[in-house]
């Protein structure tokens, strides 16, 4: 069997990835790509983010065997690999340490970084807060409006937010804010890309610092199980929590692997973010990825209940993964994923984020009464305290009296 | 016969302007008003939903024309009309690489074969360009370099190597529309530059006014200078009344042709 080795040396997984930025980031990228290099064989920095992974996250997450659900499937042993319980509420912050701590190695004094969900700028503006870095949160108005209690955590942090109005005023608009200041910024600032997507080597650095995810999974089933799981099944918006998951499996042909998106209302509809499922080919944020795109090129407005998800564009690895067959991608819809969030909180205790309830969903669906004996493994990436009021307003629950 | 390798030694005049805005129709008229000045360079923006290089200016405009739809084809058909009235100016195209991808190279440069002089894709680094440059310039037109105060001499000169048309010194670290110039480093680095390369240095992003143009000639070694921004700006700054517009830009165009 090969190896799985991707990306190259310029960033390439097969054609997709890349890095496609005008001439004023390019030296920065490449100099990133040095120091990110240099600082992956040093072992001072190994053991700073282990031991910051450990005390301060709250590293290793444990692995839930969720009984109650599974019971509810009738179908296979599903555990939930719970980086719900990380400090901060998602996996995010296991880039963010990673990310800032190279920042402080690159001597850079001032950090930027996009949100969508919030998740990934409460991350930021933790780390900062943490190393005394001054944070600037990029964030769509349309997100900080259903993101409130984010917007406010954020705040205390110490973090300036950005308010984004153009285009659809979500997480694209906010990247390319964020780009916009890296540009005019160049010199003192680091930019903290949340997930796995942008120019390289943002897609493979996100990817190795979640990878922690996968790894952790993988011993821990293993002695729980004494295998290997059958499946792994991850939401994929950008795709950081999910290549965290499957990246450590890739390997292991014997475990099929599920990417699941956010299909909005229907993956044929035009409000959707399910980018493999109704996308083509295309550069976006500096990544030569699958896209939602019009005839023309024009990058199309996503739609998501999930602030996280709702991204027209991908990682570029999940494209690869896509095309070599090594992964699956689903679609889920709003209405669905709203339906699994609720039979998780009952069932498991756990009200899990709007995000991996796209992947409960398809999960629910897919394997009820069927795979009995097999063992999965989903990637609980965030809690849900974030989507209380976009939840309740979806559900028609009165969140306010 | 590529106009831009005729382009004058000194005080170039490139203006940058975005095409189908306000409306295709109103642009037809923009351009004829910049093309009646006969300037050395005229760069066609073809609009992009995510412009990442662009101030908000560019952003503005490149948001106006495509609310009207406007394609990839129609900005081709506009810049091939114009081109009627074209002379010795020389047609630059300056877009985002998606747009060339999506459209297909080759039916891209069948449409402007003979009509456009150079091209600036500014998303498109040195390291991923060599497949388009083969075919551009079997087609007789020149992928234009930008550079930056961040490029290095050893990254310069890999870029500079056979540059053709001129050169894009991206003036101010920052997106197009910004505010400061810094004459020192401008004229250290496009002094640089021009031991590198022999062909014209023109300074972009930042440049406001007709004392910028004349003191970007007066105090650094640049050939010529790249106004964006600041034309589409007189747009906005009357309050979106185009006849207005047309004569403040024709007012503007006088100024800054030194």
């Amino acid at each position: 069997m090969k190896t799985y080795k991707q990306p190259n040396s310029v960033g390439r997984f097969g054609e997709f990835g890349g890095m496609y930025v005008s001439e004023t980031l390019m030296p920065l990228l490449l100099n990133l790509d040095k120091s990110y290099k240099k600082i992956q064989k040093d072992k001072k920095f190994i053991k700073e983010l282990n031991d910051l992974f450990k005390n301060y996250v709250g590293r290793p997450s444990s692995l839930h065997f969720a009984k109650n659900l599974s019971k509810y499937i009738n179908g296979p042993r599903v555990y939930f690999k719970r980086d719900e319980l990380n400090h901060t509420g998602a996996h995010k912050i296991n880039n963010c340490l990673g990310q800032i701590l190279l920042a402080k190695k690159m001597g850079k004094t001032r950090i930027i970084a996009e949100t969508g969900a919030g998740q990934h700028g409460v991350a930021t503006a933790t780390v900062c807060a943490l190393f005394g870095l001054p944070c600037y949160i990029y964030m769509g108005s349309k997100d900080i409006e259903r993101q409130k209690p984010n917007v406010f955590r954020m705040k205390l942090l110490g973090a300036t937010i950005i308010q984004v109005e153009s285009g659809s005023k979500s997480l694209k608009d906010a990247m390319n804010e964020a780009l916009r200041d890296w540009i005019k910024n160049v010199r003192d600032t680091f930019y903290i890309i949340g997930s796995t997507a942008g120019p390289h080597p943002y897609p493979k650095m996100v990817r190795d610092f979640q990878s922690v995810i996968g790894k952790e999974a993988r011993e821990q089933i293993l002695k729980v199980e004494k295998k290997l799981p059958d499946y792994l099944i991850a939401c994929v918006g950008g795709g950081s929590n999910a290549m965290g998951l499957f990246y450590p499996f890739l390997n292991d042909k014997k475990v099929k692997i599920i990417g699941v998106e956010a299909a909005g209302r229907g993956a044929k509809t035009e409000e959707t973010a399910a980018t493999m499922t109704s996308g083509t080919p295309g550069i976006l944020h500096g990544s030569y990825s699958y896209v939602l795109q019009d005839n023309d090129g024009q990058i199309k407005e996503a739609h998501s209940i999930s602030a996280g998800l709702d991204y027209p564009g991908v990682g570029p690895e999940h494209s690869y993964l896509k095309d070599i067959k090594r992964v699956k991608y689903f679609g889920i819809t709003d209405k669905e994923a709203l339906e699994a969030f609720q039979t998780c909180s009952k069932l498991e205790g756990i009200i899990p984020a709007l995000e991996p309830s796209h992947a409960l969903a398809y999960l629910i669906k897919a394997f009820k009464n069927k795979h009995k004996n097999k063992v999965v493994i989903l990637n609980l990436c965030g809690r849900g305290d974030k989507d209380l009021f976009t939840a309740a307003k979806a559900i028609g629950f009165d969140a306010d009296e | 016969m590529n106009n831009l390798d005729t382009l004058p030694k000194k005080k170039i005049l490139s203006l940058f302007m975005t095409c189908g805005f306000p409306t295709l129709n109103q642009s037809k008229k923009v351009f004829n008003e910049m093309l009646s000045y006969q300037p050395d360079i005229i760069e066609f923006g073809l609009p992009f939903s995510d412009p990442m290089a662009d101030g908000p200016i560019i952003q503005e405009a490149n948001k106006l024309a495509l609310r009207s739809k406007l394609s990839t084809q129609q900005s081709l058909n506009l810049i091939k009309e114009l081109s009627k009235s074209k002379y010795n100016t020389s047609f630059v195209i300056m877009c985002y690489l998606n747009t060339v991808r999506k459209f297909g190279l080759n039916k891209f440069i069948k449409n402007i074969k003979s009509i456009v002089d150079g091209i600036i894709i500014v998303d498109l680094p040195f390291e991923e360009e060599d497949a388009i440059k083969k075919s551009l310039s079997k087609n007789n037109i020149h992928l234009i370099k930008l550079i930056s105060p961040m490029t290095d001499k050893k990254r310069s000169q890999k870029l500079l190597k056979n540059s053709k048309g001129f050169i894009y010194y991206i003036s101010a670290t920052g997106i197009t529309g910004s505010n400061k110039l810094d004459y020192k480093e401008i004229n250290k680095n496009v002094k640089s530059i021009k031991k590198m390369s022999s062909v014209p240095v023109l300074v972009g992003f930042g440049i406001k006014s007709k004392k910028d143009v004349i003191d970007i000639s007066k105090k650094t070694n640049a050939d010529g200078v790249i106004i964006g921004s600041a034309l589409i700006q007189k747009y906005f700054d009357i309050k979106m009344d185009f006849n207005k517009y047309l004569k403040s830009l024709k007012k503007f165009i006088q100024e800054v042709k030194i």
